[in-house]
């Protein structure tokens, strides 16, 4: 009985404190690259807004991007680093505001890539080859690629040999890399910083397509979140100015030119992509 | 022994033998299983290319710090698990048991009422303990989010179900006299229970949630392949990334660990034969489960128990789906599943046979040491992780399933068999090396037909607990109805995951029956 009280009274007491701890901002983020990296790109973000708001800012790694959705919708976090799809699913499910976006984001693409022993040279070569998406949940990586596809008359599930779900865009490189699959498609944000590290071997990859635009990832925070906080965490990022050295860093981190303020509307053709692709129901 | 003349069975033998051909056929054919793959020089190019970076293993001071961190997270979450288990499993048996209600004390039949809400119960531990851990920890990480919290959640419900039916069980071999002499003189329920059953059953209970224990190690090393923290979180980022160094370490870890919880396991059974090592058992456990709640606290302030929002969670799976496209998704889904079970066990048989023999000491200590150690090694690592491995030698798909299947179960099985062997009286053999016969033949007939029916009984038992890993493996991409699961948890698409599952149940459920029968034929 003793043990039956402690670990309850642990379980109620975590869960009392777990919420609005006041001044801290939890902060978390789809996993859509590997752990480390994803720190490592916070780090100096981070410290930037706790500068800006004078509070504490505490980032939560999470490891599924479906827990991010519910962790913010069951207003476990304040603000989160979403993708397109993500957003709608949260949006959806919850009640949560977008508040800025990298200019990049407003015309994101996605990059088709094969292994060099695949004999694939173009789109229509992939017909009866092993194929990753990332995250079953990423817009880049695996909703707007699908949809395209789709459009072009080419069902995966039926055209592929086999289709798989590495997880998360850097990890897409690396099972074509290896061979593990013979082609897959990713976040071309993430493609060119790879590439620019050279940590892409193009003796093993290469990219044989690109898909259209469309928009992407964006900064939201759990609607229950005071709206003054909202309003300066939105003016903190708009803030960041390229031409100031500081600034300039924390903004290459994220791979962004600028931040520009977003709204719910930006994200209703993700959900019709959504809708139309059959992820969403 | 073939030879119809001389084998008045050798109708049946050869119905036998032309059956399992037919399902050996199918299975291929459902699964793509194609061992010839294994030799193909790009998968042999790929594989090398990855396994070479095996050695050395990555032995950074950051990595083994992380690595020690997370084998701590796992110690603690298979820990409160295990106490969150007993919390459920114990009281589900003191309610559940048959021989401490009213009616057991007079003969009487049970009130209409207590019969039904004792259904009820037992039904909740069925599904509870039905739904693979893998799964429930899927569920909890997509319901909770945030933390190590959906480990706990899922070994808590999951063996919760195991216990409370075990335990009442174990209740219910007691002698029921005591209970009955207490009753007459007008005991409750619950002095019966402290007087009349416990003294006799405690040693077994306790015994019982030992093992317990020790699977819930093994199993809390891997929620981490679901995103719920611990080793398998790491060993999971690893295996994405290619990293063959840290993969190489992870897996030590990961061996090391399952062998420390086996010697723990045994540690504590033999501290159960004295009192005094009984109490410092259950003071070692309290000491560690506060201790675990101290280590996980921490990881847990951060966003736990909206309950809300789990209560909204739960609501959304009804009503389960049941359009036309997803029986067709299922129900290939279900055969593939069905299909990597019987031929990972089939040829979890053949190696395991030709292991047993050496392993046995049947040809010299030498080899009999290598077998060993290649058993262990081979049922070390769980299916899953074999899953992960195989999908970078055969690709994504069901083969890679069969081959993780055939790896691990050829582990359990050939130290079973090996065992039987060992424990084969040996007087026929050596009757039979007496008359004159080789070595061969003695066995063949000395040996051999009294270990059969056994070795059959181990496979079929194998065969019912594949079929659930076998509908798991998709997590990692390796075939079955398990990938579909993963997909519609992902998207949100309760009312599909919620068919998905109890189809899950139902197959596991059937093949139990369908094992239960073959083995009664056998026996």
């Amino acid at each position: 009985m003793m043990k039956a009280r402690i670990l309850l009274a642990g379980v109620f007491a975590s869960a009392a404190f777990a919420v609005h701890a006041d001044g801290v901002l939890r902060v978390t983020a789809i996993p859509d690259e590997s752990p480390t990296e994803l720190q490592r790109k916070f780090a100096p973000l981070g410290e930037y807004l706790s500068r800006e708001l004078g509070m504490k800012v505490e980032f939560v790694p999470v490891t599924d991007y479906a827990a991010v959705v519910s962790a913010l919708t069951a207003d476990q976090v304040d603000l989160a680093w979403l993708g397109g799809f993500t957003f709608v699913q949260a949006n959806t499910r919850g009640k949560v505001v977008p508040l800025v976006q990298r200019e990049e984001d407003t015309r994101f693409t996605s990059r088709y890539i094969a292994g060099t022993q695949s004999k694939i040279n173009k789109m229509a070569d992939l017909k009866g080859k092993t194929f990753a998406f990332g995250s079953v949940s990423s817009t880049s990586g695996h909703l707007m690629p699908r949809y395209f596809l789709q459009k072009q008359g080419i069902k995966p599930e039926t055209a592929f040999r086999q289709v798989g779900y590495s997880g998360a865009h850097d990890a897409t490189v690396a099972w074509v890399a290896s061979g593990k699959v013979d082609a897959g498609v990713l976040n071309a944000s993430v493609w060119d910083k790879l590439n620019e590290a050279g940590k892409i071997d193009p003796a093993k990859v290469k990219v044989i397509g690109s898909t259209p635009p469309f928009y992407d990832y964006n900064w939201t925070v759990r609607a229950s979140l005071q709206p003054a906080l909202q309003k300066r965490i939105r003016t903190a990022f708009l803030a960041l100015d390229p031409a100031r050295p500081e600034h300039k860093a924390i903004l290459e981190l994220q791979r962004a030119t600028r931040f520009v303020p977003t709204k719910a509307a930006n994200y209703a053709g993700i959900e019709s992509a959504a809708r139309e692709a059959g992820l969403l129901k | 022994m073939l030879n119809p003349v001389h084998d008045p069975l050798f109708a049946r033998r050869a119905w036998h033998g032309a059956g399992l051909a037919v399902l050996l056929a199918l299975c291929v054919a459902a699964t793509g299983f194609d061992p010839r793959l294994l030799a193909d020089p790009a998968t042999l190019a790929s594989l090398a290319g990855f396994t070479a970076q095996f050695w050395p293993p990555a032995l950074g001071g950051t990595l083994l710090a992380e690595v020690a961190g997370a084998t701590v997270t796992t110690l603690a979450c298979a820990t409160l698990g295990l106490a969150l288990a007993i919390l459920i499993g114990a009281p589900a048996a003191y309610f559940g048991c048959r021989t401490l209600g009213e009616a057991a004390l007079s003969d009487t039949r049970t009130p209409p009422v207590a019969a039904a809400a004792g259904a009820l119960l037992r039904g909740t531990l069925v599904a509870m303990r039905a739904v693979p851990e893998v799964v429930w920890a899927l569920l909890f990480v997509r319901a909770i989010g945030l933390g190590t919290l959906p480990a706990v959640l899922a070994l808590g419900v999951a063996y919760g179900g195991m216990l409370g039916k075990v335990y009442a069980e174990i209740l219910e071999s007691q002698p029921p006299e005591f209970s009955r002499a207490l009753g007459a003189a007008g005991a409750g329920r619950l002095v019966r229970l402290a007087y009349g059953v416990l003294p006799g059953a405690l040693p077994e209970l306790i015994s019982y949630t030992v093992y317990r224990f020790e699977c819930a190690i093994r199993a809390s090393a891997l929620m981490g392949l679901v995103g719920a923290g611990g080793l398998g979180l790491l060993l999971d980022n690893s295996l994405k990334m290619m990293n063959g160094a840290e993969t190489a370490t992870l897996l030590i870890a990961f061996l090391l660990l399952v062998a420390a919880a086996d010697a723990t396991s045994r540690l504590a059974r033999r501290a159960l034969a004295t009192p005094r090592g009984t109490a410092a058992l259950a003071l070692t456990f309290t000491t560690a489960v506060l201790a675990s709640l101290w280590q996980l606290d921490a990881l847990w302030q951060g966003g736990v128990a909206n309950l809300d929002a789990l209560a909204r969670f739960a609501a959304e799976f009804w009503p389960p789906d049941v359009s036309a496209p997803l029986w067709a998704t299922l129900a290939e889904a279900l055969w593939q599943t069905l299909a990597m079970s019987v031929l990972g066990t089939l040829l979890a048989v053949l190696v395991a046979v030709a292991l047993a023999l050496p392993a046995a000491g049947e040809l010299g200590v030498l080899l009999q040491l290598a077998a060993r150690a290649l058993l262990a090694l081979l049922r070390g690592i769980p299916d899953l992780v074999w899953a992960m491995l195989a999908v970078l030698a055969l690709g994504l798909g069901p083969a890679a399933g069969v081959l993780a299947l055939a790896l691990h179960t050829s582990g359990v099985l050939g130290r079973l068999f090996a065992e039987t062997l060992q424990n084969t009286p040996p007087e026929c053999r050596q009757a039979l090396a007496a008359a004159g016969a080789g070595r061969a033949t003695a066995f063949a007939y000395g040996v051999l037909p009294q270990v059969l029916p056994q070795w059959l009984a181990y496979t079929l038992y194998r065969w019912e607990n594949n079929i659930r890993s076998a509908s798991v493996l998709g997590i990692v991409g390796a075939g079955g109805v398990g990938g579909a699961l993963f997909f519609a948890l992902s998207l949100f698409q309760m009312p599909t995951a919620a068919t998905l599952i109890v189809a899950m149940v139902m197959l596991s459920w059937l093949a139990e029956m369908a094992s239960a029968r073959l083995r009664a034929q056998l026996g």
